[in-house]
């Protein structure tokens, strides 16, 4: 074991608007092949933690190591050449709602593409076969050419997955996947992730709100609280005790079926 | 109250330079009111019984008008107390009660730790103020250089224990509506006294109205009944030596419709590109998009609040007087910034997250914008365009008046013959035109939103 594929640093994170740590001194690594679950009170820096890495927000401070390069330093046009390795599916799926599913799924290809076929839309054929072989995955075949923004929760979140399929990514980002879905589309979702976990070989960082949820899909947890990490380990050291502690005294632990 | 002020027996004083340029702002709306005020009655004074002279005012009472500057024809002992007056005057208003000023910029006048500030106070702070008023710009100056705000409060402050500040509702008393505070009534007296002041000062007259209704009418009569021999024929009589032909109502009205249509689409083309350059949420993440973002909207703004038909004025010198690429150019540069802006408050509107999702994919700068931006902008943009197209017609209706061509140069020839038949059967046209391209974009801003 050489080093590990995914490494953070002293990450933290200070909003200037209202002076907010989000992050303080966040250290910890992650294996290629793990689920990782994120958990944590709302605000406790989750998001912000998930967006460093891909940058989406600038860190403060430390570093994210990504397969052994720092990209904290990247330049921008480096950093996109990075991206397009880390794919990323929001809790409000970000399609663009008035384009196709097609293109919606299409869109994940866009880092690969020159910059004047992507201004004229000219994906190759290739391209379009991979799109549809990915919606085909996520069982939305027949829906490449309606509009995204007709389609149910549920089958957004599959377009958004599909979307990052496209990327043929190393590491996916999920945060809240399922928040805004049902207890059972939640599952469903869940699958395609774990599936792409499993048989794809995608290192998965998903924030969670279930404790259950992380319980049934993660291979490793970590928890937040107000910035700082105060968990890591395996999905059965989560007791009573520690969810107390994560969560404060008076939560009560839900199960989602 | 700050930690490093509280113990500090000065803590009334205002806590920062802003508070304090605050104060000063609301300070100097009181005094321009008061200003106004007496302004406003030494120009009625004239007008309406200003037959003596009165020293220290120079007027010319001789002159055919009473002009609303001639109050400011003061000798310069007259005009210290003026100026004393007035300020004696803001004090009072300022100190007892809650002002204009104080109201506008959310103070009010708070003795230590809030307290209250009882007449004695007050008085005090009328009679001390003239004094510290003259020793104020001094302390401001020390305090300046201490790099913070005077800590002892000004001089009036100081004396009066007393001094402006963030306003705070007593707790316990009940919220007076605000017509029947301080603020109210002298909002409503500034109100109608201007009003007052534009009627006296427009001359407006009610009985022209009806003295002359048989003039209006013959007028009237003839536009009502439209000749319209020269509808589709050319009237040999009007020449507009810009056009290499003659020309009939309803080729001078497609002549004008295209001349819109055309100013609509060159316009739009420039501010496509523009408005993406205009937006904050696309420019402002660096510096250096922040300078070009101001620039931008700087140019909307100004070349916006540039109207049309004086762009007109100025292409009509450039081109050529009534030739209808003048009027062409001017709609152009006017669309330009008026869409501009448009297009880019649109912009500066759309979900943030698809942008994310394809920065998050690797994505650059103008893919982002080709298939984050775009796509959710575009059916405003067509509706915003047509709108435009409708405005830009109408505009061009009338552009002739100062050179910018089209039909208004038969419309104006024929108001200058007196021909008010033939005034009719254009503003006729004129309004079929508009209402029906009204109609057909409005049906179709429906569709598209
Ligand atoms: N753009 C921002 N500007 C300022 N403060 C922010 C910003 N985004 C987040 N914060 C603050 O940073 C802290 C962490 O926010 P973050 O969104 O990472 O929390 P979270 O764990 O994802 O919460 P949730 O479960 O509600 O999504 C919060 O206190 C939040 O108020
Ligand atoms: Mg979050």
């Amino acid at each position: 074991m050489s080093q590990p594929y995914l490494r953070f640093e002293n990450l933290t994170k200070v909003y200037e608007r209202g002076q907010v740590v989000a992050l303080k001194n966040v250290s910890f690594s992650v294996e290629k092949g793990e689920f990782l679950v994120i958990i944590g009170l709302s605000g406790s820096g989750k998001s912000t933690l998930l967006r460093c890495i891909n940058r989406l927000i600038e860190p403060s401070a430390g570093q994210i190591f990504v397969d052994g390069v720092d990209v904290t330093q990247l330049s921008s046009a480096r950093m996109r050449r990075v991206r397009r390795k880390i794919g990323m599916i929001f809790q409000h799926f970000n399609l663009i709602n008035r384009s196709t599913v097609l293109t919606n799924t299409l869109s994940g290809r866009l880092g690969y593409m020159s910059a004047w076929r992507s201004l004229l839309g000219l994906f190759t054929k290739e391209d379009k076969k991979l799109a549809i072989q990915n919606l085909a995955r996520v069982g939305l075949e027949d829906k490449a050419y309606a509009r995204a923004d007709e389609l149910s929760g549920g089958q957004q979140q599959r377009v958004g997955i599909a979307r990052a399929l496209m990327q043929n990514p190393d590491l996916l980002l999920t945060d809240e996947p399922v928040s805004a879905l049902d207890p059972a589309t939640s599952h469903s979702v869940m699958q395609y992730l774990e599936q792409m976990n499993q048989e794809d070989g995608v290192t998965v960082l998903a924030s969670l709100h279930f404790l259950s949820l992380a319980r049934r899909y993660g291979t490793r947890i970590i928890a937040l609280k107000g910035g700082e990490l105060m968990f890591d380990g395996s999905p059965s050291e989560i007791d009573e005790a520690k969810f107390k502690e994560i969560y404060g005294d008076e939560a009560e632990e839900v199960e989602v079926r | 109250m700050s930690a490093k002020n509280s113990g500090n027996r000065w803590q009334y004083a205002p806590s920062s330079f802003r508070s304090l340029w605050k104060r000063f702002l609301g300070f100097m709306l009181d005094w321009s009111i008061v200003y106004y005020f007496l302004h406003a009655s030494m120009y009625l004074y004239l007008v309406f019984w200003g037959s003596q002279t009165i020293a220290g005012w120079n007027y010319y009472k001789n002159d055919a008008y009473a002009a609303f500057f001639n109050p400011l024809r003061l000798d310069s002992w007259m005009w210290w107390l003026v100026l004393g007056g007035t300020l004696l005057l803001v004090v009072l208003l300022r100190s007892f009660g809650r002002s204009l000023g104080q109201r506008a910029f959310g103070f009010s006048l708070q003795g230590v730790e809030r307290s209250f500030v009882n007449a004695i106070q007050r008085s005090t702070r009328v009679i001390v103020f003239p004094i510290s008023i003259l020793f104020s710009p001094f302390q401001l100056l020390t305090s300046v250089i201490r790099k913070r705000p005077p800590g002892r409060g000004l001089l009036h402050d100081h004396v009066s224990g007393s001094s402006i500040r963030t306003y705070i509702h007593p707790s316990g008393l009940p919220k007076k509506r605000i017509w029947f505070t301080q603020w109210g009534w002298i909002a409503i007296a500034l109100l109608s006294l201007t009003i007052f002041l534009g009627w006296v000062i427009i001359d407006a007259n009610l009985g022209v109205l009806i003295n002359r209704t048989d003039e209006a009418r013959r007028v009237f009569m003839d536009i009502a009944t439209p000749d319209f021999s020269h509808f589709a024929v050319p009237d040999p009589v009007f020449y507009q030596r810009a056009y290499p032909q003659m020309f009939s109502i309803i080729n001078l009205m497609v002549l004008t419709v295209l001349m819109a249509l055309a100013a609509t689409l060159i316009g739009a083309f420039f501010a496509f590109p523009l408005s993406f350059l205009g937006a904050r949420n696309l420019m402002c993440q660096n510096r250096t998009g922040y300078v070009v973002y101001s620039f931008i909207r700087g140019f909307f703004n100004l070349f916006r609040s540039i109207e049309t038909l004086i762009w007109v004025i100025v292409f009509a010198v450039w081109i050529g007087y009534g030739n209808p690429f003048a009027g062409v150019m001017a709609l152009v540069i006017h669309t330009i910034a008026a869409l501009g802006k448009l297009y880019s408050e649109q912009v500066e509107s759309i979900d943030s997250g698809p942008i994310e999702a394809i920065l998050a994919t690797g994505g650059s700068r103008f893919q982002i914008i080709r298939f984050g931006v775009i796509p959710q902008i575009i059916p405003s943009f067509l509706a915003f365009t047509l709108y435009r197209w409708d405005i830009n017609v109408r505009m061009a209706t009338i552009i002739a008046l100062v050179g910018g061509g089209g039909i208004g140069d038969l419309l104006f020839y024929y108001r200058n013959q007196g021909d008010w038949s033939q005034v009719g059967a254009v503003v006729l046209a004129m309004i079929a035109v508009v209402w029906t391209l009204d109609y057909i974009s409005g049906r179709v801003r429906e569709r598209i939103a």
